[in-house]
């Protein structure tokens, strides 16, 4: 397999390969690539932080006592902030890169927000269990998730008075697709999904009196049906493959949507909704490495992050700074805008998030200065500003160079820049690149960091 | 909302007429290495434009227009609502029927000012209850079948705009409304750091290098042209903003604080016409007593510091405010002391120069629902837009409507 190949599978399936990665890796052919891919990411480890904080907050008391309940709700919150600095090191370290990598793609498609830790712990690690898993189940495992029945008020759903958010968002936004379901389709599921609602530990329970057990007429069916009967209705329907395979071709492959490549996914995902054959089908596929296809998409900031991050290690003395960055690009894990997740794409990129992005490697890295062979009449005050006053640092950071020089030890510098800058490079810019001193890798890998290019991947 | 559409209308918005987008960077990144640009672009000035501005103010997530301005003689309201309909004696009444939420304090002063004109029922024809597809209505001004890849205020600038900062959204990101075919506004919640982060020497290299080839490319030309946009209007939205202040105290919120800019900028003399900005968190479906509440009095109390700011510095009789809602909710309450997605609801616009002050028209029949239970519309939202465009702002409303619409009244 091309070195190029193997490096947008792993951008695409992950976060970028290392050095040593895509040398290894490029001796072998595609099947065998990615069959270790996959039989890297068979297990399942769950993302599990030390709660104990907590411990003495977690009775049933808690429910009657106001004061402990708001001690709860502020622990509850910095553990959520913990919680996600602790996903994005995951995604940093991890092995298990493919189901990482779904369990973030799921994670904006199940969009969930919640402020009790333990509910958003559970929810993480069901996204990270079903993340290659068989759809139904996921689809079926999500809709009795703690969190989720709280964020779309499937708990507030009673037979008496219906509530229709849960059932209106598992068909616009998780299965089917705007316009492939009626006003009167929606009332009717909503139905089927009253009376759920989840106990104390946060496992999932029907409350008997208020489900509707009468019957209710769906995509044409007449049943006693309850929310199991209804998604796997849903799944009757090929839209939902279809659906699916668009979200994912849209996300892995291009977001120029090729219809005749989805419907292709879709035939074989239909069959028996199996996640992992569908993304097997996709790396092995020969359309997946067209050049149409490498290089075109723009990084989320978390792919950003995280790729950067592989390259050079670094570890932030707080956790708010982790937070803060992400908030500046657009995108706080834990914290999606609205049920419908991030855009992704294009809708990344404005006035702001572009110059901070660019900003941002050398910020990190190398106090936010840019390393220039000539130097320019803005830089002095840009300097002033962030690296002389303390108080003025943006972030507060180590940066474990040490670990680059060993990673990219035995790469020329020349091809550092293959290793980093995914699409082709014009004329131009490599022209200007040429006029750089490229004696220090550490430093030319902070210029490429700092190019337009580098936010492809 | 459906991925598709989505996906459509991204491409779209980016695909650009490959004359006019060169001819567009090319001057900007020239300008950008003429030192005294900003002061050409003084002189160029507002003339073009003229000199009034709009304001648009999104509460997101659906407010509940009948607890906002509540319907307080109607046993229907009531009936519908038994722990969430808002007694009468907590309410500041202003008709027969209808009266302020209690929170709304400030609004009334500008109601008993003239400066306030509220439209019942605003909504569209087979109205649309995801919040993303009614946003995404409201926004490109479309029908509730029809898919548009660009918003009415991004039309406004193709059609007779130059510069991103034509329009200004004070916020993070920017929303599908500033997005046009050929222009995008540009989104910057403080001016200050977006022209700090503009002004760094390795980017200016990188664009001096940059070849029309990147600008073709999809993704990346994306990347290339809005950095080269970003980086012209960073320095002259810094250069305005230095030159203006705020004369008033603003409660120390975010929503507040957007206003604050948006004022400084407004008193600047900065060649915007349109500035958005947006509350959120109106999503009522439980407990939305308390929660509206407190968003409400933000709303208020931030819209009444800002025309005060306004006031004081000459601004206000050239600046119009509109706030709307993506849609009003369920006439009837849910079992969790909240509401439903609903369809029409009541807008409101705030000015000096409103010729029908006070209450536009009244509100719609609590006894005809639609289907849903929900209140039909009476006025279309896109009447409204037309009445701004044609009689504020000036400029053939049916070009940018794509459609012509009856004007209304109010201004």
């Amino acid at each position: 397999m091309k070195s190029h190949h193997v490096q947008h599978l792993y951008w695409r399936a992950g976060f970028g390969g290392t050095p040593n990665q895509l040398k290894t890796l490029s001796k072998k052919d595609k099947r065998q690539v990615v069959d270790e891919l996959f039989s890297e990411s068979t297990n399942i480890t769950n993302l599990e932080m030390d709660t104990s904080e907590l411990n003495h907050l977690v009775s049933k008391e808690l429910l009657k006592d106001k004061a402990k309940q708001a001690e709860f709700r502020k622990l509850s919150n910095e553990k959520i902030k913990d919680y996600n600095v602790f996903w994005i090191h995951r995604l940093v370290t991890s092995e298990e890169i493919l189901r990482e990598k779904m369990t973030l793609f799921w994670a904006n498609h199940f969009v969930c927000r919640d402020q009790n830790i333990f509910h958003v712990q559970q929810y993480n690690n069901t996204l990270r269990k079903h993340a290659l898993g068989n759809f139904g189940d996921f689809v079926k495992a999500i809709s009795k998730e703690s969190a989720m029945l709280k964020y779309l008020n499937n708990k507030q759903n009673r037979k008496q008075q219906p509530n229709e958010n849960f059932a209106r968002e598992l068909m616009e936004l998780f299965t089917l697709g705007e316009g492939h379901y009626t006003e009167e389709d929606i009332k009717e599921s909503a139905r089927a999904f009253t009376g759920y609602n989840n106990n104390f530990e946060g496992e999932f329970v029907i409350r008997e009196f208020q489900h509707d057990y009468e019957f209710k007429t769906f995509f044409g069916h007449t049943g006693r049906y309850d929310g199991d009967d209804i998604i796997d209705m849903i799944l009757e329907q090929k839209q939902c493959a279809r659906f699916i395979c668009r979200k994912i071709y849209g996300y892995f492959v291009n977001d120029v949507i090729d219809e005749e490549k989805v419907e292709e996914l879709a035939t074989v995902f239909y069959k028996d909704y199996n996640i992992e054959n569908l993304m097997r089908h996709i790396f092995l596929s020969d359309w997946f490495y067209a050049e149409e296809n490498i290089g075109t998409k723009i990084k989320s900031p978390i792919e950003f992050l995280v790729g950067m991050r592989k390259t050079v290690p670094v570890t932030f003395e707080k956790t708010k700074d982790v937070l803060k960055i992400q908030k500046l690009l657009g995108q706080v894990l834990l914290n999606p805008p609205n049920v419908a997740g991030w855009k992704g794409g294009k809708s990344w990129i404005d006035s702001n998030t572009i110059m901070l992005r660019l900003k941002l490697p050398s910020i990190i890295l190398a106090n936010a200065k840019i390393p220039l062979k000539e130097k320019g009449e803005f830089e002095d005050s840009f300097e002033k500003h962030y690296s002389n006053k303390k108080k003025n640092k943006f972030v507060t950071v180590k940066v474990d160079w040490d670990s680059f020089d060993k990673q990219f030890k035995n790469l020329p510098v020349n091809d550092l820049k293959h290793q980093l800058i995914i699409p082709e490079l014009s004329d131009g810019t490599e022209t200007y690149l040429k006029t750089l001193s490229q004696k220090s890798k550490r430093d030319f890998c902070v210029q490429l960091m700092s190019l337009p290019e580098y936010q492809m991947c | 909302m459906c991925t598709t559409y989505v996906i459509t209308r991204i491409s779209n918005v980016l695909i650009m007429d490959r004359r006019h987008f060169l001819k567009q960077s090319t001057l900007a990144s020239s300008l950008f290495f003429v030192p005294n640009f900003v002061k050409a672009f003084e002189n160029i000035s507002a003339k073009n434009l003229g000199y009034k501005r709009l304001v648009i103010i999104q509460l997101a997530g659906g407010n509940d227009g009948l607890n906002t301005i509540i319907p307080f003689n109607n046993d229907v309201y009531y009936r519908n609502r038994p722990t969430i309909g808002i007694n009468k004696n907590e309410i500041i009444k202003v008709t027969d029927e209808l009266g302020f939420h209690s929170n709304l304090l400030p609004l009334k002063k500008l109601y008993d000012q003239g400066h306030l004109t509220i439209i019942n029922n605003v909504g569209y024809p087979n109205p649309n209850r995801s919040h993303f597809r009614s946003t995404d209505i409201w926004q490109t001004a479309s029908s509730s079948d029809q898919y548009l890849q660009t918003g009415w205020i991004g039309r406004y600038l193709d059609e007779y705009g130059n510069k991103p900062y034509n329009a200004i959204e004070i916020d993070d990101s920017l929303s599908l409304a500033l997005k046009g075919q050929n222009i995008n506004g540009i989104a910057t919640k403080n001016p200050q750091v977006l022209f700090r982060t503009s002004q760094d020497p390795y980017f200016k290299n990188v664009l001096e290098h940059y070849q029309d080839e990147h600008l073709s490319e999809h993704n990346l030309g994306y990347l290339y042209k809005t950095m080269i946009a970003a980086e012209s209007s960073a320095k002259y939205i810094f250069e305005k903003h230095k030159t203006a202040s705020n004369n008033q105290e603003y409660p120390n919120n975010e929503f507040a604080n957007q206003l604050k800019t948006t004022a400084r900028l407004i008193n600047s003399g900065i060649e915007t016409k349109v500035f958005y900005s947006s509350l959120g968190g109106f999503d009522t479906h439980a407990n939305q007593i308390n929660s509206q509440a407190r968003l409400l009095k933000m709303y208020a109390e931030g819209v009444e510091a800002f025309v005060n700011d306004l006031k004081q510095q000459g601004t206000f009789n050239d600046t119009l405010i509109l706030t709307f809602s993506e849609f009003g909710r369920r006439v009837k309450q849910n079992a969790a002391n909240g509401t439903d997605h609903g369809a029409a609801s009541n807008l409101f616009i705030i000015g000096n120069q409103l010729k029908t002050p006070g209450f536009y028209n009244e509100l719609a029949n609590l006894n005809d629902l639609d289907a849903n239970g929900d209140l039909k519309y009476t006025v279309d939202f896109r009447s409204v837009y037309a009445t701004v465009l044609d009689k504020w702002l000036a400029v053939k409303d049916q070009t940018i409507l794509n459609k012509s619409f009856t004007k209304l009244n109010f201004i």
